[in-house]
């Protein structure tokens, strides 16, 4: 009976601390930003920033030396294309590049006088084409462009100069081996449908992160001592229930910012979204646990309750990074990968892109799925400990200055 | 004027003795900044990603196919990290994160290849990391028209045709590239310089923000404006004196150690660097002083500016271009500190041109700057009569 009676009062804990701490947030308009305003927000405003997915019409400026019908053909089929837009003629490469330096177009393409002469000579044409470099987007666009509509114009012009006599002969001649280019996953190679992913699962852990280290210095800030627990309170005597009590309290709010994050999100603004929600609640639920605890352990670790924006804000862009959206996972460098480690949206970030981008079974992301389990029991651990810390600082004050 | 020099004067040793007592500032003003540039130049060292894993899946297995491969693995960018037995294993791999890419090559190609009847081999490759998937696909590329090339050449040598002229029908026109300023495509070149300068931003709003808000907070506001004599203007010169020569040796040692000792290019001459180093510090200020004006809380003004920081990152436009963003937001770009200082680095220090082009984004920072005066009064209202509450 005594077991029974004792894990009745551990309920009755958790249940009085969970609705304690609920009552506390709704009260403090601090946490309530990072809780409800920017999880909601902050989707929204990424995907209209990136909704447009890539750059089109990039505009290049065209200097034509050569003046043939060739040079014009060339032109033309680069303002066709989707990518490029000829927005002016110049009359040399100064006044290009002075147009460049006004921001008004970001690349130069430069057809030389000897462009058609050279061809009807049996000899190779050059086009130069010039880039601003400070855009890799406009960069590619301007560069791809050039060399898709040159390989084109070289396929009809090979065809003219090899005077084959069938055209299946023809087309085998220029092109013995047929190459077929099969982008997967993001075929559109859209910048949004990238990085988005990872952007709204890393906004999940940091704005909790930021929520509770928040909540924590408000209960600092009341408290006598600057300490975490009130002393001598009814139903605060015992750790375990205050770490589930608020474990509970933010579990609650993230079930449902965690299902408008991952779920709701990309099937309203159509980026990827081809897991089902079963395995996304698979995936994602030891994710958010690990991140409640996570940042039970970083609100512990402030003085003040703003100095965890000081802190936890500017890692947010190294964690995307460290995620390997934007740069390649394989390339980096050992020592951030065992940095990465300490953080659960790594984990989270692979995970959901292969779920939701690629379509990969829970099993293929086992891996993950075993780190975060990992993670949020070890995290659990060390929340536990780091609260009977606080005790033992609570006793000891008091002790000293007295109840 | 000498007495407001020595005004000035005694509020910086005040603020000398908050910045050594509270250690956070410590962490913010050189801590943190440090562990930003260590964190992308080490990250992003490599410039180019290189060696990342591909598969292949070769159902044809000659030795034409086989030496296909081995070209592939000695590009500088792939490394052929496993043979697949079918398309539905290498996808898997994919999905397991093992590989970005694969080759396909069907049964039957060299034999079509050898016999004229123009087989078809494929790539495929993984765009959710983007940078990996464009490179991985270049090398295939390149691989692939090679491949046909070689066969081609063959014939032509055989037919009696010159090498000028086998080069000619094998490519008529030929692109040649000029990467102006970053010819390796250094993705260090290119990331490094907007995220370094934008966290480091991301810093000066935040603090400057937090040491007025503390003020009130710790109850200190009215000693503070007891020294400068009820003096808004001296006051703030004095407070933030400290913290912007701070700021100025900091991000005066990031550009030394990025531009002269990793040598980034750099076109524009060294005083363009000093001098969008100092607007950088000052319109960063004048950004967190006008957000804790607009908004006296520090907690409500320490939160806007991490929210107008973080979302800054973007809307400088310089991963993803703002010509390709919806037009409301070309416009709302403007009210970035950091879309002006990128504009400017980009146009007359990245590419050198001069700060004429410039000079609207030149007059951006500077309004930043200037922005603290509409609220100076509310400062002044909030620190003498506010009282703070938690």
């Amino acid at each position: 009976m005594y077991i029974f009676h004792k894990a009745y009062e551990y309920l009755q804990d958790i249940c009085f601390i969970w609705r304690k701490e609920m009552m506390q947030l709704i009260k403090d308009e601090g946490v309530i930003i990072f809780f409800i305003v920017v999880p909601l927000a902050y989707p929204m405003l990424y995907s209209w920033i990136y909704n447009n997915e890539q750059v089109h019409e990039v505009p290049v400026v065209v200097v034509d030396m050569s003046h043939s019908s060739l040079s014009r053909q060339f032109v033309r089929m680069c303002d066709a294309s989707p990518d490029v837009r000829i927005a002016y003629f110049a009359q040399d490469l100064d006044e290009a590049k002075s147009l460049v330096s006004r921001q008004i177009v970001k690349g130069i393409y430069y057809l030389p006088p000897d462009f058609d002469t050279n061809l009807f000579r049996m000899q190779q044409s050059v086009v130069s084409v010039y880039c601003d470099m400070s855009l890799m987007l406009t960069y590619k666009a301007i560069f791809q462009t050039a060399q898709m509509v040159s390989m084109e114009m070289g396929t009809e012009l090979k065809i003219r100069m090899s005077g084959l006599p069938t055209a299946r002969e023809e087309a085998i001649t220029t092109k013995p081996l047929d190459v077929a280019d099969v982008p997967m996953y993001n075929p559109s190679a859209g910048y949004g449908s990238g990085v988005l992913p990872a952007v709204l699962v890393l906004i999940l852990q940091q704005t909790l992160v930021l929520g509770i280290g928040l909540s924590a210095g408000t209960a600092r800030d009341e408290n006598r001592f600057r300490h975490l627990i009130p002393i001598n309170a009814p139903h605060y005597s015992r750790t375990i229930p205050i770490v589930l009590g608020k474990f509970l309290c933010y579990f609650m709010i993230y079930a449902v910012m965690g299902t408008w994050l991952l779920i709701v999100v990309p099937r309203i603004f159509n980026f990827p979204h081809v897991a089902t929600w079963q395995s996304l609640l698979t995936v994602m639920l030891p994710y958010v646990i690990a991140c409640i605890f996570f940042g039970i352990i970083v609100s512990c670790l402030v003085k003040y309750r703003e100095n965890v924006m000081l802190v936890m804000v500017f890692v947010s862009i190294p964690l995307l990074f460290l995620t390997g959206v934007s740069w390649p996972q394989s390339n980096i460098p050992s020592y951030w990968q065992g940095v990465s480690w300490l953080f659960p949206s790594t984990f989270g970030a692979r995970a959901f892109i292969r779920l939701n981008s690629m379509g990969a079974t829970p099993a293929d992301v086992a891996t993950e799925f075993r780190i975060l389990w990992i993670q949020a029991g070890a995290y659990l651990i060390v929340a536990c400990l780091v609260y009977r810390f606080q005790f033992f600082l609570a006793k000891r004050d008091l002790k000293k200055y007295g109840g | 004027m000498l007495k407001y020099l020595s005004q000035i004067y005694h509020i910086v040793l005040r603020e000398l003795l908050i910045i050594r007592r509270n250690h956070i500032y410590g962490f913010v003003l050189l801590v943190f900044p440090l562990l930003v540039i260590f964190f992308f130049t080490t990250m992003l060292g490599d410039g180019l990603p290189v060696d990342m894993p591909v598969g292949v899946v070769d159902l044809d297995n000659t030795s034409t196919t086989r030496s296909l491969e081995k070209r592939l693995d000695a590009f500088q960018m792939s490394h052929v990290v496993a043979h697949y037995p079918s398309f539905s294993e290498a996808r898997k791999a994919i999905q397991r994160n093992e590989i970005y890419g694969f080759l396909y090559i069907p049964k039957g190609t060299t034999d079509a290849l050898l016999s004229n009847r123009q087989p078809k081999i494929s790539y495929y490759y993984s765009n959710t990391t983007l940078a990996a998937g464009s490179m991985v696909m270049k090398d295939m590329k390149t691989i692939s028209t090679l491949g046909s090339a070689a066969v081609g050449m063959a014939t032509m040598q055989a037919r009696g045709l010159t090498d000028s002229q086998i080069q000619t029908l094998l490519s008529p026109i030929r692109v040649d590239l000029h990467q102006i300023a970053n010819p390796w495509s250094s993705y260090n070149v290119y990331l490094t310089t907007m995220m370094v300068p934008g966290i480091i931003m991301l810093f000066i709003f935040l603090i400057s923000a937090y040491s007025i808000g503390t003020e009130l907070k710790f109850g200190t506001s009215k000693e503070w404006l007891a020294q400068a004599d009820n003096n808004m203007l001296v006051a703030l010169v004095g407070k933030f004196l400290p913290q912007t020569l701070i700021f100025l040796a900091l991000i005066y040692g990031y550009q030394f150690y990025v531009f002269y000792v990793l040598h980034f290019p750099h076109l524009g001459s060294p005083w363009m660097l000093v001098m969008l180093g100092l607007m950088q510090v000052l319109a960063s200020q004048g950004f967190g002083i006008f957000v804790f004006g607009l908004l006296p809380s520090l907690r409500m003004s320490m939160s806007i500016c991490s929210l107008w920081a973080v979302l800054s990152i973007s809307m400088a436009g310089s991963a993803f271009p703002v010509m390709g963003m919806d037009a409301p937001l070309q416009s709302l770009s403007w009210l970035f500190p950091l879309r002006h200082y990128w504009m400017i680095y980009q146009i007359c220090v990245f590419n050198g041109f001069p700060l004429i082009d410039a000079w609207f984004h030149f007059a951006g920072l500077a309004a930043f700057l200037l922005m603290p005066w509409l609220v100076i009064k509310k400062i002044k209202n909030a620190m003498l009569t506010y009282v703070y509450i938690p």
